[in-house]
């Protein structure tokens, strides 16, 4: 498990870095869009960029595409150089063969499924034949062998979807960038698209670069994230890593769901556990917990709780718990999601049906240590 | 060979191209070039003008020297400051009448169940695509005192002693002006109300709002804008409307403007240096009110539009609804059909003198000023045929080849070149094609190109190129650009990714704006009223040399010729652009 540090300097363990980004800057006016972003992708992974909109992830992508120019930084994909500002180098896209996605899927209305898919092929020169074996080979692999005559614009989102996968991979670029690709789609459209996404990726072996707002789609589709914010990278870790050891507060709260009480380290006990004191309204309380990266005794500290790592029951049982009064519950089906008022602070609980807690009742909430969690504020 | 040097080079490829080579591409080469072109063409006449005002004509007429004596003019000439006068009266008038007829033609026909609406749409929109010059010399023949038919019927059939109309007076030319604008300121209108959400009505309805009250809290304040658009471009239409005034106002004593700048421009009394000065004049009002229409107005425009087919609310006039036929039929009557009829039973006649006499009638007027082989044709007349369809074929081309770059680098590059070229493509809209003449006048008078068809097409592709670049711009901003950039991740060059996606998409965008351009330029009289010259004559010179040294039918027959190949051009522009086409 690597988990590197907000400068991402240090690669996946054990692979070679294929695609480098050093010292990304790019500003529009006085606003810096991308300010310093650095990272490397191995060979064949699947990194995703992942923020809320405007944090930088789509100007990042963009300029790895060459269709925006940088104020700063390099980019190199296999040793090829792509951007380099400081040595005044510049590929020009159509030069840079990489394949892309876009957002709208951009699948020219004026052609055929098949003859958007020949393009980049027709561009290349290759002669007829190989081009329509291809383009049926490619077309197959989507799922559109059917559609390859129809209009564009007689597709539907999905299909207009897989036909820009198409497009984008059948010249078997170097690289493979995806802009949001799957927001324009209903939500289970969407859920089927992501597996798809991913098998196809896996099968064509391209290495790729993803970017999104939805974290879900995040954690099903990558080998590593990236969580950006204002133009910087907040952290990067695989998928299991940024859920369960966020590194700050931002991470913690763009990434699933979690409780977040502000705190002080009260002490260390040991390398990575510690206790954690929290107030809220007049409550207070020291807490066992594991620290996080940076955090250090005495200092000004979150404690971030994931909703499923808090056991709510009438009864106490040993160890550390806070008393609360369940204000809310929502049935889910599955489970049952909880607001529980403790002090001036609304805990968020995931409580199994059978429990059936009812509002009003005294409750008692239960923190395993080892899935509380010390975070950067 | 192997000096040490090439050893570097294949050590350190990355060195060898430099910085400003990776600037030197085929998409910024394209663009500079055009943006010089667009901001010498239209900075240049402009900045003449502004020079020139400034110049005084000695009396001999040869020499000039620096002074204000020209802006004393304006206050304290004979005439100006009349005209000035009626200028602003006659664009205020026309701009109200445009504005209620406008407005409630729109209204009947986007949201009321008047019968037949549909079939009346493309017909309250022709006065949009004929000349009004052609509509006035109609009006003349319909309502000139002794003369107009329309006051010898109701001298024969009513009895009227006298002339029941007169339109040869400034409420002639407020009266046309204002029928032959009214399509400006119905698309400006029609196009929001036919694309209103119906949600947005029906949440007042739901609130309790009544329709009166729904119309004027709702319905009214988001067409806002495009009404207030609309009387905008009409009001400066007018102010800068040359054929109109010169037919029904000038020779009646009712200077404007516009027939000023032209008799200092070619006229006995010719100086250059004064007309510039009116221009001058002309040119801020009507840029002012343009800037606002532009910066003030048009950005306040309510987004209506969604993307989704929307059905707008109509509403059940029940018996009113014939009120409001009968009411559409009449504009078409006296915009339309009135004066074309009366156009055409005017050119059949030897000589017009307000009646019409079956016996007399015939086509020999035709061939006088169409058929250029015929002995007696007129020349003015038959080479302006020949000279406007070259001046539209080639102007309208040129015209959207600037168009496609000059939008293409608005909206698909950004910076402060896109910004500047956003700025410039505004600025020949805020000026009338009079006031832009008399500029390329004295730019070009002492080049060769003057006295050539080369001058009338420089100027009116500086003057109306930004209505071909605005159909461009249109559609490039509804095809999203990332249509262009999956072109270059797909390997192609940005030329072409231009002639491959980007131009097949833009193909009827391109067309419909060329067409309207070819019309524009079919019909175009007050650029060419300045710069033509003997041999030089176009269409709407013809027309005017036909109103000035020969009769009514000879100009009426030349008149019913442009129509009938503008009405040509119209269908075809139906056929091709859609019924959307123009309420962009």
């Amino acid at each position: 498990m690597t988990v590197v540090n907000a400068a991402g300097t240090v690669a996946a363990a054990g692979a070679a870095p294929y695609l480098e980004v050093r010292g990304l800057v790019k500003t529009f006016g006085a606003d810096r869009a991308v300010d310093d972003i650095s990272f490397t992708v191995p060979k064949g992974k699947f990194l995703t960029l992942l923020g809320p909109s405007g944090c930088g992830k789509t100007t990042t992508l963009m300029s790895i595409a060459g269709l925006h120019r940088l104020d700063a930084g390099d980019i190199r994909v296999g040793g090829t150089v792509f951007t380099s500002v400081a040595d005044g180098l510049f590929l020009p896209p159509e030069k840079r063969d990489i394949g892309m996605v876009f957002q709208s899927y951009a699948i020219w209305p004026h052609m055929t499924v098949a003859e958007n898919v020949a393009y980049p092929l027709a561009i290349r020169k290759l002669d007829r034949a190989e081009i329509d074996a291809r383009v049926d080979e490619v077309l197959r692999l989507v799922g559109l062998a059917a559609m390859a005559g129809k209009l564009a614009t007689q597709l539907s989102g999905g299909q207009q979807q897989r036909a820009a996968l198409a497009r984008a991979i059948v010249f078997r670029p170097r690289l493979l960038l995806f802009d949001e690709p799957l927001s324009n789609l209903d939500l289970k459209l969407r859920e089927q698209m992501r597996v798809e996404l991913k098998r196809i990726q896996r099968e064509v072996g391209i290495t790729s670069v993803y970017v999104t707002h939805d974290q879900a789609e995040a954690l099903v589709m990558s080998d590593e994230i990236i969580v950006m914010s204002k133009g910087r990278i907040e952290q990067r870790g695989g998928p299991h890593d940024i859920y369960a050891r966020p590194l700050n507060r931002y991470v913690s709260n763009f990434i699933g769901v979690a409780n977040l009480l502000e705190g002080r380290v009260a002490r260390v006990t040991a390398p990575g556990r510690g206790e954690l004191e929290i107030r809220a309204g007049g409550e207070r309380i020291q807490l066992p917990c594991r620290l996080g990266e940076g955090v250090a005794e005495g200092a000004a500290a979150v404690l971030s709780v994931r909703p499923e790592n808090v056991q709510a029951a009438r009864e106490h049982r040993s160890g550390p718990r806070l008393e609360g009064e369940v204000i809310e519950t929502i049935f889910l089906g599955n489970c049952v999601d909880c607001r529980v008022r403790w002090g001036g602070f609304e805990w968020k609980v995931l409580a199994h049906p059978r429990a059936a807690l009812r509002p009003g009742e005294r409750v008692y909430l239960h923190l395993d240590p080892e899935h509380s969690l010390a975070v950067q504020p | 060979m192997s000096s040490p040097q090439a050893a570097l080079g294949t050590l350190a490829p990355a060195r060898a191209p430099s910085r400003w080579r990776s600037l030197v591409t085929q998409e910024s080469v394209a663009t500079l070039a055009a943006s010089l072109v667009v901001a010498a063409a239209v900075l240049l006449p402009l900045a003449t003008l502004i020079v020139s005002s400034f110049l005084v004509m000695d009396r001999s007429g040869f020499d000039a020297h620096w002074g204000l004596d020209n802006y004393r003019a304006l206050v304290f000439d004979r005439i100006i400051p009349k005209a000035f006068v009626n200028t602003l009266v006659i664009s205020t008038g026309a701009t109200v009448l445009a504005t209620v007829l406008g407005v409630s033609l729109a209204w009947i026909n986007a949201r009321t169940n008047c019968p037949w609406r549909e079939g009346l749409e493309p017909f309250n929109l022709i006065p949009f695509f004929l000349s009004p010059f052609v509509g006035a010399i109609a009006w003349h023949n319909l309502a000139a005192p002794k003369t107009g038919l329309l006051n010898a019927w109701a001298r024969d059939y009513l009895g009227v002693q006298g002339h029941l109309l007169n339109v040869d007076n400034i409420y002639g030319v407020i009266w046309v002006t204002g029928i032959f604008f009214t399509p400006l300121v119905y698309l400006f209108v029609v196009g929001s109300l036919r694309r209103m959400d119906p949600a947005l009505e029906d949440s007042a309805r739901t609130t309790g709002a009544g329709l009166l009250r729904t119309t004027l809290t709702v319905t009214l304040p988001l067409v806002l804008p495009g009404i207030l658009s609309g009387a905008i471009i009409v009001f400066v239409t007018s102010a800068g409307e040359f054929g109109v005034p010169f037919k029904l106002g000038a020779p009646y004593g009712w200077e404007t403007l516009t027939t000023q700048i032209f008799s200092k421009a070619v006229g006995d009394d010719a100086n250059h240096y004064l007309g510039a000065t009116m221009a001058m004049a002309l040119g801020a009002i009507t840029a002012v009110f343009v800037w606002i229409q532009q910066r003030v107005i048009a950005p306040r425009a309510f987004t209506t539009v969604t993307g989704k087919g929307f059905r707008p609310n109509v509403v059940d006039l029940g018996g009113w609804k014939w009120v409001a036929l009968g009411y559409n039929l009449v504009f078409i009557l006296v915009a339309v059909v009135l004066p074309i009829l009366c156009l055409f039973v005017v050119s059949l006649h030897p000589v017009w003198e307000g009646g019409i006499i079956p016996r007399d009638m015939s086509f020999r007027n035709y061939q006088k000023v169409l058929f250029f082989w015929s002995p007696d044709s007129i020349q003015a007349a038959t080479n302006g045929i020949f000279n406007s369809f070259i001046l539209a074929f080639a102007g309208a081309s040129i015209a959207m080849v600037l168009s496609l770059v000059v939008s293409y680098m608005i909206h698909r590059t950004k910076g402060f070149g896109s910004r500047l070229l956003d700025f410039l493509c505004v600025v020949p809209i805020g000026f009338p094609g009079i006031v832009l003449a008399m500029g390329v006048l004295v730019v070009y008078i002492k080049t060769p190109i003057y006295a050539t068809l080369w001058i009338l097409l420089l100027g009116y592709i500086t003057r109306f190129f930004p209505y071909g670049q605005r159909n461009v711009s249109a559609v490039m901003l509804a095809i999203s650009e990332e249509l262009d950039q999956s072109s270059r991740m797909a390997g192609a060059s940005w030329l072409t990714t231009l002639r491959r996606i980007t131009i097949p998409l833009l193909k009827p965008g391109i067309f419909a704006g060329w067409l309207l351009l070819f019309i524009i330029f079919l019909r175009e009289l007050s650029i060419s009223i300045i710069l033509y010259t003997t041999g030089t004559e176009t269409l709407s010179v013809g027309v005017y040399y036909l109103v000035n040294f020969e009769n009514e039918p000879l100009t009426a027959a030349l008149s019913i010729a442009q129509t009938v190949v503008l009405l040509a051009c119209v269908v075809l522009f139906r056929r091709i652009a859609g019924r959307e086409a123009l309420t962009a």
